[in-house]
């Protein structure tokens, strides 16, 4: 296939017209959802249900129902945390970096990436709110004068994440909505039902589609975007503190913060990628989400990946060099010990399946590329379940050894965080443009004046 | 008001050059007032409309720092004025675990102000009313096609000559927009009304049921409620329901030493010896003590003659023959069990204290009965070592 | 802005430049001789400072021309041959690594026996840390980047002749490849070369580190070399402050990045608070040397974030050439910092000024060699076009 570098590759295929890219977006808005649609929400409601009554038992009878005890008393509520806020990240990521860099193959998926991110947050969050088995007192992890006259630990981790989450979820949501609000304005001129002419008003704010105000609008956006980098950054670097602060074997080491950023893009450009396959195909939009799009996120895949495999040879090769007994342990206990199983569907999904990336072939085949994200999420999820269970249950003292074990409690409320998370982005497609209008528009062959104000 | 009151001129064109050369030449011709519509964002706008660079950069630097500086603040007062608490052996102010908590602060501030800054403050937002919404202009600058609206206010404003500026730039449609017919002032309409209404009863509800329900914790008192037994209540775990119990039989005090005559009225046989060495201090002890528990009856001197004398029945003098050929543990015996009218001085007397009191009956004893060359070898004793 | 028809002409740097990179190498290295008669151990830690920021150089600048290949970047294009004269540098540290190699006795303290022996740490570290495995790695290292610099500029100087696209595509498969390689020798040459003068001490994120710093000095550079030549007219006229703009931003960037690992290095080790790993930055603290910790944070993160942090100074080339100048010497200061608390004796002495000279001297006398043999501007490369037009 021989490649031509001197021209610019088209965005959108077939070159739509603007008002084409309107109704073609709109659509599922302005349509009854299909048969399927209602099969597929059947199920992820199912899953969500599950996940409540799991909830229900736990807050009803408290954290005894999950599989948390000596020696590991931190069990799948953190993973699942961890999990979560990773996932959150490629969406900041696609929309937020692949802008600064002006990369604008990102227009086609950044909406859609932001969305998945604000319900991966959502999703997240729910793990730190429980495990404290009173989350009813939530309100106390933040500094408010309370009557005890008690302040919280600012110099925690736990709390550097209360902060960190709840900035990233607020950013997140605003830069999502202010994303939003140009296609909230274009729906509003489109429909004729007065209760949707009525929501969409209020929630476009009067937009006017100005250029006066499109100036002010690009520059927020893009410090929007300047600001939300580095966040996306610190967010999974202080979830990694919450590990690399402590003197744990295994979880003390300074490379956690780039390790789990990495990580994170990893897993979360995996789950993109997965829902995006489904999205495109359902929605028809596989002329706006091209294969194109699909293969450079493979490639962002395969990068991560290998950071994550660095980061997995690095950690070995200095628990070794550092004449560590007991962290030597836990490496040789995590390949060979009683989660070696977990340890080494870790490393197959994570290290040796993406290396099929390698091939563009691969990379630009649908039904492998679904295999291999799948895998990926399902290697990243034992990532964290291997950093948080190995390390906590044999440390230093052999008498306090044990074996954790999740219990159905457990897998119930991970099967309903998922449940969530895919009714979100169901709800998602049907009830906002899942490609922003706006921006689309901006990068149609023909869509910038043929000269630039120089 | 009959009149509806032109607000602009609207023309829409077809292409972005279009549009651009429109800009160029409205804001060449010198008018002011006036804006372009575009679905997305044009590259070049701003130079073709000469708008000046946006000052919203200004307000994030300005609320990114306060966020920084907040934050510190925040984390000095609590940390290291209010409630100091060393945790980890970590200073008060431990800067290094401050950073991240400063570094989201910042971030939240800085992202918070500039879209609540350009949506109020530069847009003015939230504006529903203004007179170009719901006009087929606005459907189409909203869909595909791309419009200049030179507003009627503007100085160089004139129905006739800007109508043929428009339209001489090739525009494909030029409308009149018109203020809607009727002033309505937001602030009295009714829906807005039940709208303030709906917000000051979600806010002070949710305030109340968060703060005085949610988060309500008694302050601390688990350490009130404990399973042990309160002194004077009531007891479940005995029969009687007492709580408070008398002490079980054979219960001794501490530092108990039982006297193995106590309650035995006559002298025993085998009295205590007495184990204490008259030293100064036990003579000053059993003064001091003599004087204080023995004397308002028996006497200073233990001559029997306190204010008691002459009632019946006198205490006895301390210096007769009975008590001066008494052994100590005789004298002991009387002091701890009591004798005839006499007491018991156990509780009041402690048994070292006893002993020293017998040391001093000794010494009143002997001083009223030395022999001559006693007083000889005294006298000489006090004059060597320079007492009297 | 159409462009007329662009004639490349290949100049060569002016004399008085090449000859003052000559006199500053021969000064470096002449002084630098006579500091090692005066303190052998100290000469010898200063001559690894120079050997450890050419190489920095050399690594970050293939990093670049690597990562443009990879990510398909058009904007860089028109100055890509700046960073692949600086990675021209390996050569020259080829030689360069000879002496170090030879005077491993007077830098790394478990090249001493007697001591290792009583030493238990270092003795379970020997099969690692040994002079023949050292030397081995040493030599694969220079290997692949060598193999991967020489590969690499040899495609990108036929293409200006040919005109093939087939060898862009060739090079971005070599640099997808190289990237791995890469990753694995620049931590293999930080933990040798950096980590091990402090045997006792180890840190998983040290290679990052090291990586990090080296990506900010080749950018610094790259862009201050980008200016310069632009001024001077040996660059394509399209080159604006527009596209300047691109590189202030990511050198921006990769100091916050910077600062980001090293503000993890540093925070980890000291809320654990192990006194295994918080000797390193005891070393860093104690005897004056808090003074050069705390301007290593104000050179190399405080004053480059203060003036680039706005968006026209990331465009404005006077204001970007005093920061990269100032950003270079911050790397010096850093490099300076992780090596010489390893010797006992003063923070400062006058042999530290020294080699610095041969720095300077080493990258002019190397770039200026290339630019007299090489295109500036990959006259061939298909994306030129593109690099050229684009704008904000």
């Amino acid at each position: 296939m021989e490649i031509d570098y001197s021209i610019e590759l088209p965005l959108v295929e077939g070159r739509p017209t603007l008002a084409d890219i309107d109704r073609v977006i709109a659509r599922p808005m302005e349509t009854k959802p299909s048969k399927k649609y209602f099969i597929a929400l059947g199920i992820t409601v199912t899953m969500l249900l599950a996940g409540a009554v799991c909830l229900g038992l736990t807050l009803f009878y408290g954290i005894g129902m999950w599989g948390n005890n000596q020696p590991v008393g931190w069990g799948l509520g953190i993973v699942n945390f961890v999990f979560w806020v990773g996932i959150g990240h490629a969406g900041t990521l696609i929309s937020a970096v692949l802008f600064l860099l002006r990369q604008k193959w990102r227009t086609g998926i950044a909406r859609f990436a932001e969305a998945m991110t604000i319900f991966a947050v959502m999703c997240a969050g729910i793990f730190p709110l429980i495990h404290t088995g009173r989350p009813w007192l939530a309100g106390y992890l933040f500094p408010y004068p309370n009557q005890h006259g008690l302040w919280v630990n600012f110099t925690s981790p736990l709390l550097w994440d209360v902060f960190a989450v709840s900035t990233y979820l607020t950013v997140s949501f605003v830069f999502w909505y202010i994303g939003l609000i140009p296609d909230f304005a274009t729906m509003r001129d489109r429909t004729t039902a007065k209760i949707r002419k009525t929501v969409y008003s209020i929630f476009s704010l009067g937009w006017r589609h100005s250029h006066r105000n499109w100036q002010h609008y690009e520059k927020a956006y893009m410090i929007l975007a300047g600001f939300a980098t580095p966040l996306v950054l610190s967010v999974h670097t202080i979830v990694s503190f919450d590990f690399a602060v402590s003197i744990m074997p295994g979880w003390h080491a300074t490379i956690f913060p780039p390790y789990f950023v990495a990580g994170a893009i990893f897993s979360g450009f995996a789950m993109v990628v997965t829902v995006l396959v489904f999205v495109r195909k359902v929605f028809d939009l596989e002329h706006i989400i091209t294969i194109d799009h699909l293969e450079k996120m493979n490639k962002v895949i395969l990068a991560t990946g290998m950071l994550v495999g660095y980061a997995y040879a690095m950690e070995f090769f200095i628990a070794w060099y550092s004449g560590q007994e007991v962290e030597r342990f836990v490496f040789i206990n995590r390949a060979f010990g009683p989660y070696a199983w977990a340890y080494w569907i870790m490393v197959s999904c994570n290290v040796l399946f993406p290396q099929l990336f390698w091939s563009k072939k691969v990379r630009r085949s649908v039904p492998v590329m679904m295999v291999i994200v799948i895998l990926v999420n399902v290697g990243m999820w034992f990532e964290r379940f291997v950093i948080t269970v190995t390390s906590l249950h044999r440390d230093f003292l052999p008498s306090s050894w044990g074996y954790y074990k999740p219990t159905l409690v457990d897998f119930g409320i991970l099967l309903g965080s998922f449940g969530l998370f895919f009714t979100l982005v169901l709800l998602f497609t049907r009830a906002l443009p899942v490609v922003s209008i706006s921006e689309i528009k901006a990068v149609v062959d023909g869509a910038q004046p043929s000269h630039h104000g120089e | 008001m009959n009149e509806p009151k032109l607000h602009s001129l609207a023309a829409l064109f077809n292409t972005p050059d279009e549009i651009i050369h429109a800009a160029e030449k409205v804001s060449g011709t010198g008018y002011e007032k006036f804006d372009v519509h575009t679905p997305y964002p044009l590259h070049g706008m701003d130079k073709a409309m000469k708008l000046k660079p946006s000052k919203l950069g200004y307000i994030t630097l300005a609320f990114g720092l306060s966020g920084a500086a907040c934050a510190l603040l925040l984390m000095y007062w609590t940390m290291s004025v209010d409630y100091p608490l060393i945790i980890s052996g970590k200073p008060f102010f431990a800067l290094p675990a401050f950073i991240p908590i400063t570094f989201e602060l910042t971030v939240l501030l800085a992202t918070l102000s500039t879209i609540i800054a350009m949506l109020t403050f530069f847009f003015k937002f939230p504006d529903n009313a203004n007179p170009l919404h719901d006009t087929a202009y606005m459907k189409a600058v909203s869909s595909d096609k791309y419009g200049i609206c030179i507003y009627a206010d503007d100085k160089m404003f004139n129905l006739t000559e800007t109508k043929e500026l428009l339209s001489s730039l090739h525009a494909f449609s030029v409308s009149e927009i018109y203020f809607p017919a009727e002033e309505k002032y937001p602030v009295l309409q009714p829906k807005f009304l039940i709208f303030l209404v709906i917000i000051a009863l979600v806010t002070s509800s949710a305030t109340y049921l968060t703060l005085n329900k949610a988060l309500y914790v008694v302050p601390f008192d688990w350490m009130m409620k404990q399973a042990k037994l309160i002194p004077q209540s009531q007891s479940d775990t005995f029969a009687d329901k007492y709580g408070m119990r008398k002490p079980v039989e054979g219960t001794v005090a501490r530092n108990f030493v039982p006297y193995e005559y106590k309650d035995q009225l006559q002298q025993p046989e085998k009295p205590l010896e007495n184990p204490l060495l008259p030293t100064k201090e036990a003579l000053e002890l059993g003064k001091k003590k003599f004087l204080t528990f023995c004397s308002p009856c028996h006497g200073n001197y233990a001559e029997g003659d306190s204010r008691l004398n002459g009632q019946f029945p006198n205490p006895p003098t301390l210096h007769s023959n009975k008590v001066r050929n008494w052994k100590d543990g005789n004298i002991y015996h009387v002091i701890t069990n009591g004798q005839n009218i006499m007491p018991s001085y156990a509780s009041q007397v402690t048994r070292e204290e006893r002993w020293a009191i017998i040391h001093y009956i000794r010494v009143l004893q002997k001083a009223k009965n030395a022999s001559e060359a006693e007083v000889l070898l005294s006298k000489k004793e006090s004059s060597s070592n320079g007492t009297k | 802005m159409e462009q007329s028809k662009f004639i490349y002409q290949r100049k060569d740097l002016p004399k008085q430049v090449e000859l003052t990179g000559y006199a500053l190498v021969l000064l470096g290295f002449l002084l630098g001789a006579v500091s090692y008669f005066a303190e052998p151990v100290r000469a010898s830690m200063n001559y690894l400072i120079m050997f450890i920021y050419l190489l920095s150089i050399g690594l970050g600048s293939i990093f670049l021309v690597a990562i443009e290949y990879l990510t398909g970047a058009d904007w860089s294009v028109q100055f890509r041959r700046i960073s692949e004269f600086f990675a021209s540098v390996f050569v020259i540290l080829v030689l360069l690594v000879l002496p170090l190699l030879f005077n491993m006795n007077n830098i790394f303290n478990w090249m001493n026996k007697q001591f290792v022996e009583t030493d238990s740490i270092l003795k379970g570290k020997t099969s690692y840390l040994n002079s023949t495995f050292f030397i081995i790695r040493v030599a694969f290292c220079f290997c692949i980047w060598g193999l991967f610099y020489f590969l690499l500029q040899k495609n990108s100087t036929r293409q200006d002749e040919t005109k093939e696209q087939l060898l862009t595509t060739k090079n971005i498969k070599l640099s997808a490849g190289f990237i791995p390689l890469f990753a694995i020798t620049l931590t293999i040459a930080a933990v040798d070369w950096l980590m091990s003068l402090d045997a006792h001490w180890y840190s998983t994120i040290f290679g990052v580190y090291f990586f990090a710093g080296s990506v900010v000095a080749s950018l610094a550079a790259v862009t201050f070399t980008a200016i310069k030549l632009k001024e001077k007219g040996y660059l394509h006229p399209a080159f604006t402050n527009e596209q300047l703009y691109s590189l202030g931003t990511l050198l921006f960037v990769f100091i916050n990045f910077w600062a980001y690992i090293a503000f993890s290095q540093y925070m980890l080790i000291w809320y654990a608070d192990l006194p295994e790993e918080t000797i390193w930055f005891m070393h860093r603290w104690q005897y004056g040397w808090s003074y050069v910790s705390l301007f290593l944070i104000l050179t190399h993160f405080v004053v480059p974030y203060a003036v680039l942090l706005s968006q026209p100074s990331k465009m404005d080339p006077k204001r970007l050439k005093f920061i990269t100048l100032w950003i270079l010497g911050a790397h010096l200061v850093d490099v300076f910092w992780i090596v010489m608390p390893n010797t006992t004796g003063p923070v400062i002495s006058w042999m530290d000024f020294i080699f610095p000279f041969a720095i300077i001297g080493v990258l002019i006398v190397v770039f200026s060699y290339k630019v007299k043999r090489n295109n500036l501007i990959p006259i061939g490369d298909p994306k030129l076009q593109k690099s050229i037009k684009i704008s904000l």
